[in-house]
């Protein structure tokens, strides 16, 4: 209990040295927590800043790591209340860390009929950013014939060269799917997923695995030097690489689906406010456009998308031809097995 | 590590009391400070690790009843150790040379090794990548100088991990024994001369014995430092390459489940509490011949 108290204390000091100001508690506001870098700076230009001269309502952003963001909201509930109201959480945490969260009523959203995606909010979390695990490669290594689906790791005649597979995120099932579609299971016979007949499959691939990347910085560094030259990497940071110039394409075939959400952290201090930021971001597609541009992943506001100009389209995840292959996984059944795919997952990687 | 044979002895008498309790008093806040911020949540912690739905025992039948946490805990110990090998090779010339060194010759040396003190670990650890990586430095100069065809795989190895957390570790080597070094009176290696021993037989018969103390506290320093590291090894280690600190950040952070995270370094502070008796008990022995 010691070690909660002494944390949160010392955590909720340097939240209001992060907000700059100690704000007297009458003054309306809400505290956000996102990852950091030019990720929260765009989420603050055209989301934070317009919402707080929209209603008044300041806006605390927090930039944090995500399991660090848990491991505090778990720290702060045990000692009785949350300093953040808003989070950040993928599909499986809105599951496996629901004691943490607090549910949203979508019927409260207004903005979610009139701009929203299908789907865009699920009664615990609404989708902030839209992305895949995509294949990835350097094109002047493959100058004849492209990689354009999970098997294609395998085939190192057609395809040689280092490759580079994720040790970070949610590797522990992302891997084995990629493994199983290799193998030849249907897209729609993947989960629960076969662990035995996955890993088999990638025994063979480990030896052609020169990176195991532990950050998508990582990821992006390797494919810009040339240390990987085919790679399964999260769609935002490889259409990153692409925007800067390097030889790498990506093929949105077989994508395999990562999405963040907002979720509201339990005990929220700002119930009301989160609400309205919740319904504010749903809204205003040119927001959404200018975003999408910097951060290079969809959102949840489905009239952005119509702005975008024909050319841009290719490596914009949202548009039907290139979601129609994506691989959604069922993260009911990756919430609940979680501990035994991430055992599963060392037990393999130190063989 | 330094041992007291001869105590100073406390008689009755009044003012020696009164020092005695002075001197209490003085560590007081001290030790309050780190009994109430870090000893007290410490075992608040590790008492954690006796949560659990079934039995007080169940996140240490699941720690032992699989293979992969004690093959971790086996790797950790076999790199923290070669880590420790690596800085003892590397620093205890150094910090000889600057127990002989004076002046301004000195703080130029002593700059060199407390420098990277004042860096972070992280800034370090990538600076090796970029050293290390396929198309990097070490491999250009290689290939550069033809000593070999194709780039090496430096990088993403165990040999990486045990360089680069070298690296981070040596001033903890050598400043315990350069202290230790310092202390030996020149005159004792002049005597030594003089008496007609060679340079190898000082080393062996003088000063290594009399710095054997140093050795044993920079090793420890070094040997513990490294069980904890799980940055270094993430950064520039293969995926085998994993230490019981990756473990301990994953259920910690990833998995939220703290009670497996601090059945985790329950072990590994054991380990540590078990070690430590023996390592004193190694350099007193050295010491104690000498």
């Amino acid at each position: 209990m010691k070690f909660a108290t002494a944390s949160s204390l010392i955590f909720s000091c340097a939240l209001a040295l992060a907000a700059g100001s100690a704000a007297r508690a009458a003054d309306p506001e809400v505290v956000i927590s996102s990852t950091g870098g030019a990720f929260a700076k765009a989420l603050q230009e055209n989301f934070y800043e317009p919402f707080t001269a929209a209603t008044k309502i300041k806006v605390v952003r927090v930039d944090t790591e995500l399991p660090a963001q848990f491991a505090r909201l778990q720290a702060e509930l045990k000692t009785g209340s949350s300093a953040f109201d808003i989070i950040t959480a993928g599909p499986a945490d809105l599951i496996e860390k629901r004691d943490l969260l607090q549910p949203i009523d979508c019927a409260k959203l207004p903005n979610l009929a009139k701009e929203g995606i299908e789907g865009a909010c699920t009664g615990w979390g609404i989708i902030r950013t839209l992305g895949g695990m995509v294949v990835t490669f350097n094109k002047e290594a493959f100058p004849k014939e492209k990689p354009s689906k999970w098997a294609d790791f395998w085939d190192v005649k057609t395809f040689p060269g280092p490759r580079g597979l994720p040790d970070t995120g949610d590797r522990e099932w992302w891997v084995p799917t990629m493994a199983l579609l290799a193998d030849g299971v249907p897209a729609d016979k993947l989960f629960p997923l076969d662990l035995d007949r996955a890993y088999k499959k990638l025994d063979q691939l480990k030896p052609h695995v020169a990176v195991w990347y532990k950050s998508n910085d990582q990821a992006q560094q390797a494919l810009r030097k040339g240390d990987v030259v085919l790679a399964m990497v999260v769609s935002g940071r490889a259409v990153g690489v692409m925007k800067e110039g390097h030889p790498i394409d990506l093929n949105w075939n077989q994508s395999i689906r990562d999405v963040g959400l907002w979720a509201v952290a339990k005990g929220t201090r700002h119930p009301e406010a989160a609400m309205k930021f919740l319904d504010f971001f749903l809204g205003g597609a040119k927001a959404h456009l200018a975003f999408a541009n910097v951060v290079n992943y969809d959102t949840g506001n489905r009239s952005s998308l119509e702005l975008v100009p024909e050319a841009e389209r290719s490596r914009r995840i949202a548009y039907p031809e290139n979601l129609k292959s994506q691989i959604v996984p069922d993260y009911k059944w990756v919430a609940e097995n979680r501990d035994k795919l991430r055992e599963r997952w060392n037990e393999w990687l130190l063989k | 590590m330094g041992t007291v044979h001869h105590r100073p002895d406390i008689a009755a008498d009044s003012p020696r009391d009164l020092s005695r309790l002075v001197g209490l008093l003085l560590i007081l806040p001290a030790v309050a400070l780190i009994a109430s911020l870090f000893v007290g949540p410490v075992i608040t912690f590790l008492l954690r690790s006796f949560e659990g739905d079934a039995s007080p025992f169940e996140q240490y039948t699941r720690l032992f009843g699989s293979d992969i946490y004690l093959r971790v805990l086996i790797r950790t110990l076999v790199i923290s150790f070669l880590v420790t090998l690596t800085c003892l090779v590397l620093g205890y010339p150094v910090a000889w040379l600057l127990s002989r060194l004076r002046g301004w010759k000195l703080a130029l040396l002593a700059l060199f090794v407390l420098l990277p003190l004042w860096t972070s670990v992280l800034v370090r650890t990538y600076a090796w990548t970029v050293l290390l990586q396929r198309n990097g430095i070490v491999n250009s100069v290689l290939t550069g100088l033809g000593l070999t065809d194709a780039p090496l795989r430096l990088l993403y190895t165990d040999g990486a991990v045990v360089i680069a957390m070298a690296h981070v570790l040596l001033p903890f080597l050598i400043l315990p024994l350069w202290g230790s070094l310092r202390q030996i009176p020149p005159e004792f290696r002049s005597a030594a001369l003089v008496l007609g021993a060679s340079e190898f037989s000082i080393f062996r018969r003088i000063t290594a014995p009399l710095s054997a103390a140093g050795v044993g506290a920079g090793c420890l320093f070094v040997f513990l430092i490294s069980l904890g590291f799980f940055v270094t090894p993430a950064l520039v280690g293969g995926p085998r390459s994993m230490m019981i600190g990756t473990l301990v950040s994953q259920q910690a952070l990833d998995a939220l489940n703290w009670p497996f995270a601090a059945a985790l370094s329950a072990v590994i502070t054991a380990v540590v509490l078990m070690a430590m008796p023996f390592c004193r008990r190694l350099f007193l022995v050295t010491r104690a011949e000498g």
